[in-house]
């Protein structure tokens, strides 16, 4: 997209309630914990799994 | 056995830790890399804005090494004889020393197993006039580079308090380049820190980028489950930057960066100039550059490595067509053709991008890299650690872990602005990195495991990790606890 495309382009936005939430501390703090939640599932997820020994 | 681990970033940091945890002591542990000191690089992006110092994100290795009992060379690898030569059998590597004291001596190092972690070479060069040595742009790649762009804008926002209008133009300065996410981050904080300085009315912010829509970041963008609708991340990116008042230009290859003037080609292939006053523009990346040879002295350079100096390894390379591209062609166990060296983080190579690779009208390739730091370069630095440990104690001839890209997912917090109260960020996970359509047929990751949202609780996990990443480098007690 060129500069001028961009400058025009009237790009999906976030509604005044969603930009309040976004630094509104008591929601933050719940999303804290869900994020860090949703993080180390991720975490457990994703540190490689064992193969089988071979021995030859 | 003696294990040599070329270089400290992060994946051969966490690698060396680990295996000098894992084996007995009566295995040594060398690692060998040019730098003196460790770089937390995420945190970069606030040393570009002012915010820390670069002393701040690195602290020496030597101390951390010597606490650790694991030896220390700082030096520049230059070659790897993995057969020995001529009657000595016994593989070795061969670097040049950056210690001031010894500086540019020839040294020799044999080993038993080596793993290769050298990272990238800012390849500045790719693009006339670009980067801040012998360029007009500026980098935030590493903390002295950071370091100096903070300077300058510092110069610029006293020159904007005066009345000056400035333009700011950050992004990616070749149609290669990768790390497209840190290019991201610091437009984000440097329009945070313009508008805490009261002179974000006088700045005109442009963001490049060879990503082809916002929200790519080299993984082909995510696709997230939101409000009962599957949206692209292009949504929510595009939204950020009308949000904040940031124009942006995607799909472009820089040709040359004048002072103060960027040429550019587009994806249609035209052909366009933009002027700025301060351009912070990523280089693309190449492998170290290091070069192999057999018992004779021949040069086997290109059976280790591929053209661009990235060490080959269990992956496909067999340059297969887009249409073709199988998650089974991503490395599993980073080992190589030879069954005790293997490679980490952005030093191996990628079997290919994960964005659909596209060219210009005129041929230009505009393809982002395929990103590989940070999470995924920590656990193949964990994963390795872990086979070479069971192949020295003899429970295995074979690697006994694999982590491939295709199979295991990421968790990025991209800031977009830094402060406990007012800052943000984009906190995002994917899963897996690479699209694995074997197992998720509709968008190549898993809709509950994908996930991104905006925030100021983005913002103090961004921080919290900036600690807890750099406790766990210094190996502080109980430092293995904390994850990669």
């Amino acid at each position: 997209m060129s500069l001028i495309e961009s400058k025009n382009y009237r790009a999906p936005t976030a509604t005044p309630t969603t930009l309040f939430l976004r630094s509104f501390l008591p929601w933050q703090v719940l999303r804290f914990i869900i994020i860090n939640i949703r993080m180390t599932f991720m975490i457990l997820k994703s540190h490689g799994k064992k193969l089988k020994t071979v021995k030859k | 056995m003696k294990v040599v681990v070329l270089g400290a970033g992060i994946s051969g940091h966490t690698c060396a830790l680990l295996l000098r945890k894992k084996l007995s002591k009566k295995h040594q542990v060398v690692v060998i890399s040019p730098n003196e000191k460790w770089n937390w690089i995420p945190s970069n992006i606030w040393v570009g804005v002012g915010l820390m110092t670069p002393e701040d994100v690195t602290f020496p290795l030597k101390p951390v090494y010597d606490k650790m009992g694991i030896e220390f060379i700082q030096a520049k690898a230059k070659s790897i004889y993995p057969e020995g030569k001529g009657a000595n059998n016994k593989p070795f590597v061969v670097a040049e020393s950056t210690n001031k004291e010894s500086l540019g001596r020839e040294i020799t190092v044999d080993y038993d197993y080596l793993v290769n972690a050298t990272g990238p070479k800012l390849n500045f060069a790719a693009t006339p006039g670009l980067g801040p040595d012998n360029g007009n742009s500026l980098s935030v790649c590493t903390a002295e580079h950071a370091h100096e762009t903070a300077k300058k804008l510092n110069k610029l926002i006293e020159e904007m308090r005066s009345g000056q209008q400035k333009t700011f133009v950050i992004g990616t300065g070749h149609g290669l380049c990768t790390c497209e996410g840190a290019a991201f981050e610091y437009v984000f904080n440097l329009e945070f820190q313009l508008h805490q300085q009261g002179v974000r009315d006088k700045a005109k912010i442009v963001f490049i980028t060879n990503e082809a829509e916002l929200g790519d970041f080299g993984v082909g963008g995510l696709h997230l489950k939101n409000n009962g609708f599957i949206t692209p991340s292009r949504v929510f990116a595009e939204s950020l930057f009308v949000e904040r008042g940031v124009d942006w230009i995607t799909g472009t290859h820089v040709h040359q960066v004048e002072p103060n003037v960027i040429h550019y080609e587009s994806l249609d292939g035209s052909k366009s100039s933009i002027s700025f006053d301060f351009a912070m523009l990523l280089p693309p990346f190449t492998g170290a550059q290091l070069k192999a040879y057999d018992k004779n002295d021949g040069d086997i350079t290109s059976t280790l490595f591929n053209p661009g100096g990235f060490m080959k390894v269990d992956a496909d390379y067999s340059g297969k067509p887009y249409e073709q591209w199988n998650a089974e062609d991503w490395p599993k166990t980073y080992q190589t053709s030879f069954k005790n060296i293997f490679s980490i983080g952005i030093a191996f190579a990628p079997p290919h991008q994960i964005s659909k690779p596209l060219k210009s009208a005129n041929g230009t390739p505009i393809a982002p890299a395929p990103p590989r730091t940070g999470m995924p370069s920590a656990i193949m630095g964990r994963i390795v650690a872990s086979s070479i440990t069971d192949m020295i104690n003899g429970k295995s001839d074979t690697p006994t872990h694999a982590a491939s890209m295709a199979e295991i997912g990421a968790a990025c917090v991209a800031s977009a602005g830094a402060n406990p109260i007012s800052g943000s960020a984009v906190s995002m996970t994917m899963f897996p990195i690479v699209h694995n359509y074997n197992k998720y047929p509709d968008y190549g990751r898993s809709l509950t495991y994908t996930s991104g949202e905006i925030g100021l609780s983005g913002h103090w996990i961004k921080k919290l990790l900036h600690y807890a990443f750099i406790y766990k480098a210094k190996a502080k007690p109980f430092w293995w606890i904390i994850p990669e």
